[in-house]
């Protein structure tokens, strides 16, 4: 707020307490009273604030990958609520509720407020400097940079800042990533991020794909979902059929759900080619010869599930064309991932889905604003360079390695080896902690940035670049954009290049006015016009490259999934919460006290036990067990689950945090420690399913703290609650 | 308002049974009468809880933390209720020996959970109503049943009364609370609604702070509320567009259409089509045989069993 000749005096003569206090909360600072600072009064305002009177900006979610576009209502100079932008291709309008809690991230409590070296407050320029000390020793090489995915102008500023200090050493990583999906599809579609069209498809087949919950872009699907199961669409109502052996929010809303083997995916989807085969389909030559010696009798052997079954889903995908394939997490994350993803891809292909149901997607036409996605093989590799003490400086951006590398990476000790280590962060999480120098970052709802999302919805080669910006200003004056601090950083190695830019915005704004004609402003003549065009929409709509590689004719070659070990004898499958999701989001209250959807469990973690598994143990509900893996122990509360498979246990991953903040630290169990060092064998991605573990009770018992009551989700003798009724018992073609 | 005057307009501020004709007697004070009604598909719910926290984030709902959740004092106005497939075989067995592991055991987890998202059924015939001792909850012209903070003196006779359990008393003062809106977050807040002192009751409102806007400006431009002049936030936020709401007293509003495709009648406690069994139709009031009359109409969820 800016100055103004207004006395104080005057000033609470015309608005009265009430306006002060809100014009006073309004900035955030409590010095008016020494007059240090001072508050523009409501009848002299600025352009944009109306006193009552909600106004909207558009921006991107920052929450998650899929980038949705999203409005936000500010009020008074606050953001108050964020909404879906109904002009978006990728969420039209909607949003998930960890989209609404991007609010909390904003006024998280517990944000880093200014720089930190050594633990002691330090100034911008003292902070900049220690950076450039300790790179002035350095060569490219010794410098690394581990960052989450990243796109757009920020990208692009941090390629260039690489080139500036000579380092190829940029990391990406994403601790849940769908790295194996991408390879595969890339090998057998021919590009890495197809658009799974469910609105189209006539019957779905998830082998643990969530795509309702937390894969991909959750709020594009349930849309399409919604489109999928409407009973006056041409093609019919969709069914659903999902196999996985641990029950996601995709599998509690299937018409089918079926609780396979752990790593037995690949071996069911050669059996139903081989089964289609027989039905009468005509299925390519490689793909047949595939799934030759998969008969029948041996998949349901080695999976577990039925003949009876597997012949009902080969009817099922006989007979509704087109239909889509979908491979998850749950099929992808074992030494032998991508195998099955293979196989599930060569499912598809034998349906003939490429083309149909799978579409090629265009990419942007600016390849150096393209999303560069991140993996889990890419911190083995910073690791294996920061065990080897190869790094003098290393950078971490947007990312929390120290908690969610596995254990047995000894990452944090690796850590500790780096000569000078820089977190750019928002939380004083675990690897900011850990950090010689914190570096405060500004909420998405602060900074400028642009972003193009990895999966784009829309149509044909429809692809947007993503506008973020601020919707108020800052809470914090010594928080700074990821832009603004890589800028101020080439600023050091390049000035003459980027001395002329004031800040991220303004280098942002030359950007993209000297690509006006590229980005569809050729029509405006003026450069504000279009700046403001582009600002009021936060999407700029382009026409993307198609391009595609072609197909490679492989026919997997399937090994059998790792033997039960006896001494560890459950399968320990994480699971992603679609509101925690890797733990980035467990400081946000919203999200710890709305119930996971399956257990409705609030405020812990916990871990699902099948009821037959749990009576053989002797374990019942809120016994405290150990959860003992090769890599360590750690201990939760039971839950006994009925959708998950007899030899599988699960718990929720991003929980059970030593730092970040009041509602993350000390609430759950961390799953990240326990996972054994499994890789796929050909992306070379942690097989996050590969961990086996032992339950042994405690002696201890608590009242799980869960929405479910105390019937335990059954309805019996209970008057009409939540109705289910059979599809041929209702006409949905006339419905509204 | 007076107490006098409390107790001599005693019956216009108590509800008025929707079959008696005297309901809704203040409906001509607007353009024309308005009934806010909502629609929620089952089939298309996914239980993913995106409209359980945009409610937090739209209505100034308090984060209450764990121990006061353990104690069922969570403040969710929306909140999804799942359920799962009950056992095909000897439910009797199970009952009588109340034993919920064993049910647990034979649950029939094939067509995965069924979810439910649970609010304020703005009953027209509300059971809340009649037992508040001070005439803190009423019903509206518009059709609500709505609560007046400041006339509550927290007696909770509405909330043992309520058939639903939507009604959630501020047991604290949430400000005063450790979880709920330490600095800055409570910058966040709604300025459209208050946040509830202790000692009230609360509940979900439809978004009164968005009808009220919408209304007002209908009424301004002289013309009828449309669909596309309100949302509820949990409508909003929806991915699978599951909830619809609108003016049920204009035929052209989706919610009217919606209800009367699946010939459910606002002032009918048994619906007509209940006779038919084989109506091929879905939708549905939850215990509507208490004869509460609620504004909330469900749809069933559909399944394939075949598959």
């Amino acid at each position: 707020m800016s100055e103004n000749g207004f006395n104080r005096r005057d000033f609470l003569k015309t608005l009265g307490w009430g306006g002060t206090a809100v014009a006073l909360s309004g900035c955030g600072n409590t010095s008016i009273e020494d007059g240090a600072e001072f508050v523009t009064s409501y009848s002299e305002p600025a352009d944009y604030v109306i006193p009552s009177i909600g106004v909207y900006y558009n921006s991107t979610c920052a929450q998650c990958d899929a980038g949705c576009n999203i409005t936000g209502r500010v009020r008074e100079g606050r953001v108050i609520k964020l909404e879906g932008n109904a002009a978006s291709a990728i969420n039209h309008g909607k949003t998930c509720g960890l989209g609404q809690a991007g609010v909390q991230a904003h006024y998280n409590p517990d944000r880093v407020t200014q720089p930190k070296l050594n633990g002691q407050t330090v100034t911008w320029e003292q902070a900049l400097a220690a950076i450039s000390e300790k790179l002035a020793g350095a060569s490219g090489a010794e410098v690394a940079f581990l960052t989450g995915g990243v796109s757009g102008h920020v990208r692009a500023l941090l390629d260039n800042y690489l080139a500036a200090l000579g380092s190829r050493e940029h990391f990406v990583y994403e601790a849940v990533s769908p790295a194996v999906e991408r390879a595969v599809n890339t090998k057998m579609y021919g590009t890495a991020m197809p658009r799974y069209r469910i609105d189209k498809a006539r019957a779905v087949v998830s082998f643990g794909a969530d795509f309702l919950g937390a894969w991909v872009s959750p709020v594009n699907f349930s849309q399409q979902y919604a489109k999928f199961r409407k009973g006056n669409r041409p093609e019919g109502r969709g069914v659903l059929v999902q196999i996985e052996p641990k029950m996601t929010l995709t599998g509690a809303n299937a018409d089918r759900w079926i609780a396979i083997r752990p790593g037995t995916e690949g071996i069911l989807a050669l059996g139903l080619i081989n089964a289609l085969g027989a039905a009468g389909v005509a299925v390519p030559g490689d793909a047949a010869a595939a799934a030759k010696d998969y008969t029948t009798e041996r998949v349901s052997a080695e999976t577990g599930v039925s003949a009876d079954q597997i012949g009902r889903l080969a009817t099922l995908l006989k007979e509704r064309t087109p239909s889509l394939v979908l491979a998850g997490s749950a099929a992808e994350g074992y030494a032998n991932g991508s195998q099955n993803a293979e196989a599930i891809a060569l499912l598809n292909r034998a349906l003939g889905n490429v083309g149909a149901t799978i579409e090629t997607s265009a990419s942007t036409p600016f390849p150096q604003l393209a999303p560069r996605v991140g993996n889990r093989a890419a911190l083995t590799a910073l690791n294996d360079g920061l065990a080897a003490g190869k790094y003098k400086v290393v950078f971490t951006c947007g990312t929390n390695p120290v908690y969610s590398a596995p254990a047995s990476l000894k990452f944090a000790d690796n850590y500790a080896k780096a000569g000078f280590k820089v977190a750019l962060a928002q939380y004083l999480d675990e690897t900011a902690q850990a950090a010689d120098l914190v570096l405060p970052l500004d909420s998405a709802m602060e900074a400028w940035a642009t972003s193009v999302p990895e999966y784009m919805g829309g149509e044909g080669n429809y692809t947007q670049l993503s506008v973020t910006q601020p919707l108020m200003e800052r809470l914090y004056a010594d928080t700074r954009s990821t832009g603004d601090i890589l800028l101020a950083l080439l600023k050091q190695r390049s000035p003459d290049e980027y001395s002329g830019f004031e800040d991220f915005y303004a280098y942002l704004r030359s950007a993209l006015l000297a690509n006006k004609t590229a980005l569809g402003g050729a029509g405006e003549a003026d450069d504000d016009v279009f700046w403001n065009v582009t600002l009021s929409q936060a999407i700029i709509p382009l026409q993307g490259v198609v391009s595609k590689s072609a197909p490679q004719s492989a026919a997997p070659a399937l090994s059998a999934p790792a033997a039960a070990d006896a001494s560890y004898p459950l399968r320990l499958i994480p699971s992603v919460s679609a509101s925690i999701r890797d733990g980035r989001h467990a400081n946000e209250p919203w999200l710890q006290e709305s119930p996971d959807p399956l257990t409705t469990i609030v405020w812990d973690s916990w871990v699902e036990i099948h009821p037959k598994k749990a009576a053989e143990l002797g374990i019942v509900e809120g016994d405290i067990v150990d959860v003992t893996s090769k890599s360590g122990t750690i201990q939760t509360q039971a839950y006994i689950f009925p959708g998950i498979h007899p030899d599988a246990v699960s718990m929720p991953l991003g929980y059970g945090h030593t730092a970040m903040g009041r509602y993350a630290k000390g609430t759950g169990a961390n799953v990240y420690s326990i996972l054994d060092a499994v890789y796929d064998k050909d992306t070379g991605e942690l097989a996050l399913n590969e961990t086996s573990v032992k339950i042994s009770k405690t002696d201890k018992r608590v009242i799980i703290v869960k929405e479910e009551g105390p019937a335990g989700g059954s309805q019996v003798n209970r008057a009409k609650i939540a109705v289910k009724v059979s599809a041929d018992k209702v006409d949905l073609s006339k419905e509204v | 308002m007076s107490v006098s005057n409390l107790l001599e307009n005693w019956s216009k501020y108590r509800h008025t049974h929707p079959l008696d004709d005297g309901g809704h007697a203040d409906w001509n004070a607007y353009p024309s009468p308005i009934k806010w009604a909502m629609s929620i598909d089952l089939d298309a719910c996914t239980g993913c809880n995106a409209c359980s926290v945009a409610c937090y984030a739209e209505n100034n709902l308090p984060v209450v933390g764990k121990d006061k959740y353990a104690h069922g004092q969570a403040m969710h106005w929306m909140r999804i209720e799942r359920y799962w497939g009950e056992p095909e075989k000897a439910i009797d067995e199970f009952d009588s020996a109340m034993n919920f592991q064993l049910v647990a055991q034979n649950f029939d987890v094939d067509q995965g959970a069924q979810f439910l998202p649970m609010l304020c059924q703005q009953c027209e015939a509300a059971p809340c109503e009649t037992v508040c001792p001070v005439g803190a909850t009423n019903h509206t012209e518009d059709g609500l049943n709505s609560q007046i903070y400041n006339r509550c003196i927290g007696s909770r006779y509405c909330s043992a009364n309520c058939p639903y359990k939507v009604r959630y008393f501020n047991w604290y003062s949430y400000p005063d609370q450790e979880h709920a809106w330490p600095e800055p977050l409570n910058q966040q807040l709604n300025p459209d609604l208050t946040v509830r002192t202790k000692g009230v009751m609360e509940k979900c409102t439809f978004c009164k702070q968005r009808t009220y806007t919408a209304r007002n400006d209908a009424k301004t431009e002289g013309r009828e509320i449309r669909d596309e002049d309100v949302q509820t936030a949990c409508q909003q936020a929806c991915p699978t567009g599951a909830i619809s709401f609108g003016n049920l007293f204009n035929p052209e509003s989706t919610v009217a259409k919606q209800w009367s495709a699946q010939q459910v009648d606002l002032v009918k406690e048994k619906q007509d089509k209940d006779g038919t069994p084989d109506n091929k139709l879905r939708g549905y009031r939850i215990l509507e045989e208490l004869r509460p009359f609620p504004s909330i109409m469900y749809l069933e969820r559909v399944r394939e069993s075949a598959v």
